[in-house]
């Protein structure tokens, strides 16, 4: 809200996403939902009655290798994540990782537990794990990629999904969840407490093809270092944890698009953190 | 060109459903399989569907939609609730009957449409049905073959199954020699320990002394990631589980 040109409210957080995020983690989860009430003969009618497998865009990536070399999906993958995964890309050429900042419901259940943390640790939270060791850690999500791609191009079958803390999340009532996933959701639960959003930065495998795009984008997240006042706010608030007050363009790997570090919302000085496409002065 | 937060959110909205929905118009969102079983090519039966390729996803209303056997009587063949049997996965026998020595699941479904509707089907294979199934079929038209066939393969109803863990299905004296368990309990230990079943994985396999050369050999292909059910990837190849199960269990029960 601005009166004579002054600024009188300045929002802390970017609302609309709290918004989309809650958007999405209902719908996925009345999905998941109704498809279980569906299999015991059941169901709400409007809704979707689409397994979680269906959903996920995650699916459509592990499934390139078996569709360009037998032209079939790998088992409960159908052309539904296909669709998804290059709605996701689309968006990620354009945006960065918005998918990962703003739909995943898996990140959002991790942000609404470091709420939590934020609140018991402070200005300590998300600052527990040691710079270096924390670094080296963000590149491990790359190998967790690298694995589930290839074991799924091997077996033709979902074996991430037993690992999979997003596919346990919405599946713990069901027999379909393995313990190997809902331990990794556990851990991934309580490590939100102390680090904010453990699972995308070191683990995600979705996160890391998504995240490459933060190289090329058009979109950008940049600094107009005549404005920038240098109290480094940006950094402090982005939850991932990068540098944003000594770089003019974000192009960081790990970036997710949720315009938090932007004048927008933490930045106290107007038009100095902005996302535009362009560059700026 | 700056973006703000509200056109972004609305972009998200228009790009992920606008998306849907092009796909939906177009015909590319398919969220799940299409339940249609694949149809014999030739022969007697060509154009008819192909109980051979009833999937684990398949519903009982699948199966009937597709082979015109009402739901009711595939809940009463397999003992399940009448009510909402139509839309009682087929894959849920496996684990109904899982007390049960012998499998009944998506196979045993497969044998009994195939009885049911007299549609030809591969009994060289051991395939087992419970007592209320084997039951239903002694109604029908079926060949001395098949009625040999089916008394020897046939295990109690889940009830009976779990009160006596170990089944022994009702032997003849035609088939006894070949495929089917005998009376023997010794004998009948023999034939099911090391039994390449619906969950049986590569890895169990090579455990049980085959060597990777030899499975490779009779899936004509290389195997996969050890941990893999051999079913799981004879359905994502388009393999016939049954026909490499037989074939894989041979060289099982030759290192016995």
């Amino acid at each position: 809200m601005k009166i004579f040109g002054k600024r009188l409210f300045r929002p802390r957080s970017i609302w609309i996403r709290r918004v989309v995020q809650w958007f999405f983690f209902l719908l996925i989860a009345l999905i998941a939902v109704n498809h279980t009430l569906v299999e015991n003969g059941g169901g709400i009618a409007f809704l979707s009655t689409a397994s979680l497998h269906a959903l996920c865009p995650f699916g459509g990536v592990v499934t390139i290798y078996q569709y360009l070399t037998v032209g079939t999906f790998v088992q409960k993958i159908h052309e539904s994540s296909f669709v998804l995964m290059i709605l996701a890309f689309v968006l990620s050429i354009l945006f960065g990782p918005v998918f990962c900042g703003w739909v995943c419901p898996m990140g959002t259940v991790q942000e609404w537990v470091s709420m939590l943390g934020k609140k018991i640790f402070r200005r300590k939270f998300n600052h527990f794990v040691p710079e270096k060791l924390d670094k080296a850690l963000r590149y491990l999500r790359y190998l967790v990629l690298v694995w589930v791609i290839y074991v799924t191009a091997t077996s033709g079958t979902l074996i991430f999904a037993e690992y999979d803390p997003y596919f346990a999340l919405f599946n713990f009532w069901t027999s379909e969840v393995a313990v190997a996933g809902l331990v990794i959701l556990g851990v991934t639960l309580l490590l939100s407490l102390f680090v904010e959003r453990p699972w995308c930065k070191y683990a995600c495998p979705y996160g890391a093809v998504l995240g490459v795009t933060n190289l090329f984008r058009v979109f950008q997240i940049r600094r107009v270092e005549s404005t920038c006042k240098n109290d480094g706010a940006c950094s402090i608030m982005c939850p991932m944890n990068i540098p944003v007050d000594v770089v003019k363009t974000v192009r960081d790997h790990q970036c997710i698009s949720c315009l938090e570090c932007t004048s927008e919302a933490i930045c106290p000085v107007a038009k100095t953190v902005v996302f535009n496409v362009g560059g700026v002065k | 060109m700056n973006l703000t937060s509200k056109p972004l959110a609305a972009i998200i909205f228009i790009v992920f459903f606008g998306g849907i929905a092009i796909s939906t118009v177009m015909g590319s969102w398919q969220t799940e399989s299409s339940k249609e079983a694949a149809t014999y090519t030739e022969g007697e039966f060509a154009g008819q569907s192909n109980p051979a390729d009833i999937r684990g996803s398949y519903t009982f209303g699948d199966v009937e939609k597709n082979f015109d056997i009402p739901s009711s009587v595939l809940a009463q063949a397999f003992g399940i609730e009448s009510d909402g049997a139509a839309t009682f996965a087929v894959k849920g026998l496996e684990e109904m009957y899982a007390a049960s020595e012998f499998e009944i699941g998506t196979g045993s479904v497969r044998l009994f449409v195939a009885l049911y509707k007299g549609l030809p089907f591969d009994l060289s294979v051991d395939t087992y049905l419970p007592e209320d199934a084997a039951a239903l079929l002694k109604d029908r038209n079926l060949t001395p073959e098949q009625s040999v066939y089916l008394e020897a393969h046939t295990v109690p109803n889940p009830a009976a199954a779990t009160d006596s863990p170990v089944v022994d299905p009702v032997p003849t004296a035609e088939s006894a020699s070949e495929a089917v368990p005998t009376q023997s309990a010794a004998t009948s230990e023999a034939l099911t320990e090391n039994l390449i079943k619906g969950k049986t994985t590569f890895q169990e396999i090579l455990d049980w002394g085959v060597s990777q050369e030899i499975i490779e050999q009779v899936m004509g292909a290389p195997m996969p990631n050890p941990l893999t059910k051999v079913k799981d990837y004879c359905t994502e190849k388009g393999l016939d589980f049954e026909t490499i199960k037989v074939a894989l269990q041979v060289e099982v029960d030759k290192m016995k």
